[in-house]
């Protein structure tokens, strides 16, 4: 609880007090309690089936509470409309396969007010910023695993979220693949300013990217511990401080 | 370079075989009564005497203009049961029975009715058509929609798309290969059963045509009309449907 005094004074991205959530007579989330601060990176970590994937849809707003209350910005969740600030990476890539790459980014647009020609500017502006340029007219089953993830980072990326929410974005690609895809998320983070918030099981990418791990434990989830991490960055997976906050961490989950 | 190769072959062999179908047909011709089967020089000759007819233009005209109609009644209809059905498994289950039916009573029976009901005009063609493409259209647009995927439901979802904009942008793409599908078999269906019931039905068009020169056993004639009548099916195919497709699917191809 230390970190939550620590970040008080910012103003929040999330609160959360007391979310419950079951499914039938599954309890999946138990009296889960969360700050996260603008701008911060914090990692959801926890084994499979700890209702990591329900809590991000609560705070996706795609899927309601059963009790407590949870609120963006300062708003509570009920009174909360600027849901295109909220940008939601799924586990998979979920391209269109009937969509070129542009037109894959540009759909991330195509719920807002934007008018046509600020959108193909900002389509521009993402497909420069990811390095995807030269792609822009390829169809989805013609990239490789990396660059459809890009495509799919590209797409988030297109409304100019404030806040960025990833179930697991980075788990089906090759190990190699994946740390271009942090180092990428990180150059993006510090250019933008967003909040992370994004679920994984993997202890090493949560010490790589995060600010903050909350780690949960399974059936009913709820929070065990949270761990601030302030490890100077570029962290290198193979530093050996790193390492060894990996090793401690894989301890407590 | 490889490419054009293998065209130019397949070219040739497909002349070897029209030279073949000519060569048998021309040496059967010679041994039987012209009545039975006319030679290929006889059929030419009724096929260009056809061509300069005074009502060719027409004939065909109504006969398109019937396939069409129907095709087309039968898209506007199908399309959205068809859509109906995928979305909502109550309506599937309930009107299932309903379909079967309409899939197994032969197109003749419709045409008896359509005569019955509608006389000798426009509208028994038209009727016949849409009873044929109707369900097929219907058929595959339902499979269609239930091989629409929920992630990609999901995924406009989390863009906050509204239903309609869902509808527009995920379903009718994840769709549209299993329409075209349906479409394609649904309108050749439809121009084969559409010569049956103007034989039946109509006092003009392609296939009262046929009749009149069956009753006056022109059989020339109706070599003629048949030979026409391919001709016209395959131009539809290499000059719309095939770049069509190939446009529509651009995204499945492996090139660039």
């Amino acid at each position: 609880m230390n970190a939550a005094l620590n970040i008080e004074l910012a103003p929040l991205a999330f609160s959360a007090r007391g979310l419950n959530k079951r499914f039938d007579r599954l309890q999946v989330l138990s009296d889960i309690s969360l700050d996260v601060a603008q701008g911060e990176i914090v990692a959801v970590l926890g084994t499979s089936g700890c209702g990591k994937s329900t809590l991000l849809n609560i705070l996706s707003g795609l899927l309601p509470t059963d009790h407590g209350s949870l609120s963006i910005e300062g708003v509570p969740a009920e009174r909360f409309h600027d849901w295109q600030a909220i940008a939601y990476m799924f586990q998979e890539d979920r391209l269109l396969p009937w969509r070129s790459v542009q037109e894959n980014i540009a759909f991330g647009l195509e719920a807002s007010s934007l008018g046509k020609s600020r959108r193909a500017q900002r389509v521009a502006q993402v497909l420069e910023l990811v390095g995807l340029v030269p792609f822009a007219k390829a169809w989805p089953h013609q990239l490789s695993g990396g660059m459809r993830s890009r495509v799919a980072l590209a797409r988030s990326l297109v409304v100019e979220p404030r806040i960025l929410l990833m179930d697991e974005p980075f788990s089906k690609l090759d190990p190699s693949t994946r740390g271009q895809m942090h180092d990428e998320l990180l150059r993006l983070h510090a250019l933008t300013g967003m909040t992370v918030v994004f679920v994984t099981h993997d202890v090493e990418e949560a010490v790589v990217l995060a600010d903050r791990v909350v780690i949960l434990d399974p059936r009913p989830g709820r929070v065990r511990a949270v761990k601030s991490l302030t490890l100077p960055r570029p962290r290198i997976p193979t530093d050996p401080a790193v390492t060894e906050h990996v090793r401690q961490l894989r301890l407590e989950v | 370079m490889g490419q054009a190769k293998h065209y130019s072959s397949l070219v040739l062999q497909r002349l070897a075989l029209l030279a073949v179908v000519a060569v048998v047909w021309w040496y059967a011709a010679g041994r039987m009564p012209s009545f039975v089967l006319p030679g290929p020089q006889k059929v030419f000759a009724a096929l260009t005497s056809l061509l300069h007819s005074e009502t060719f233009l027409h004939d065909v005209g109504a006969t398109m203009g019937r396939v069409f109609s129907g095709f087309f009644l039968a898209v506007l209809v199908g399309t959205p049961l068809g859509l109906a059905l995928g979305t909502s498994r109550m309506l599937a289950l309930f009107f299932e029975p309903l379909l079967a039916v309409f899939n197994t009573v032969s197109s003749a029976i419709w045409a008896i009715f359509a005569i019955i009901w509608f006389g000798i005009s426009d509208a028994t063609t038209v009727f016949v058509v849409f009873m044929t493409a109707m369900p097929l259209i219907l058929t595959n647009v339902w499979q269609g929609a239930q091989t629409v995927e929920r992630q990609y439901v999901e995924l406009a979802q989390s863009f906050r798309m509204s239903r309609l904009q869902i509808l527009l942008k995920i379903s009718l793409p994840s769709i549209l290969p299993h329409f075209f599908a349906g479409a394609r078999l649904a309108f050749g269906f439809g121009w084969r059963v559409s010569l049956v019931a103007e034989t039946l039905g109509a006092s003009d068009g392609i296939g009262y045509r046929l009749r009149q020169a069956a009753d006056l056993v022109q059989s020339d004639q109706v070599f003629a009309w048949t030979v026409l009548l391919v001709a016209l099916m395959l131009l539809l195919e290499a000059g719309v449907l095939k770049p069509l497709e190939r446009w529509l699917f651009r995204w499945k191809t492996h090139s660039l």
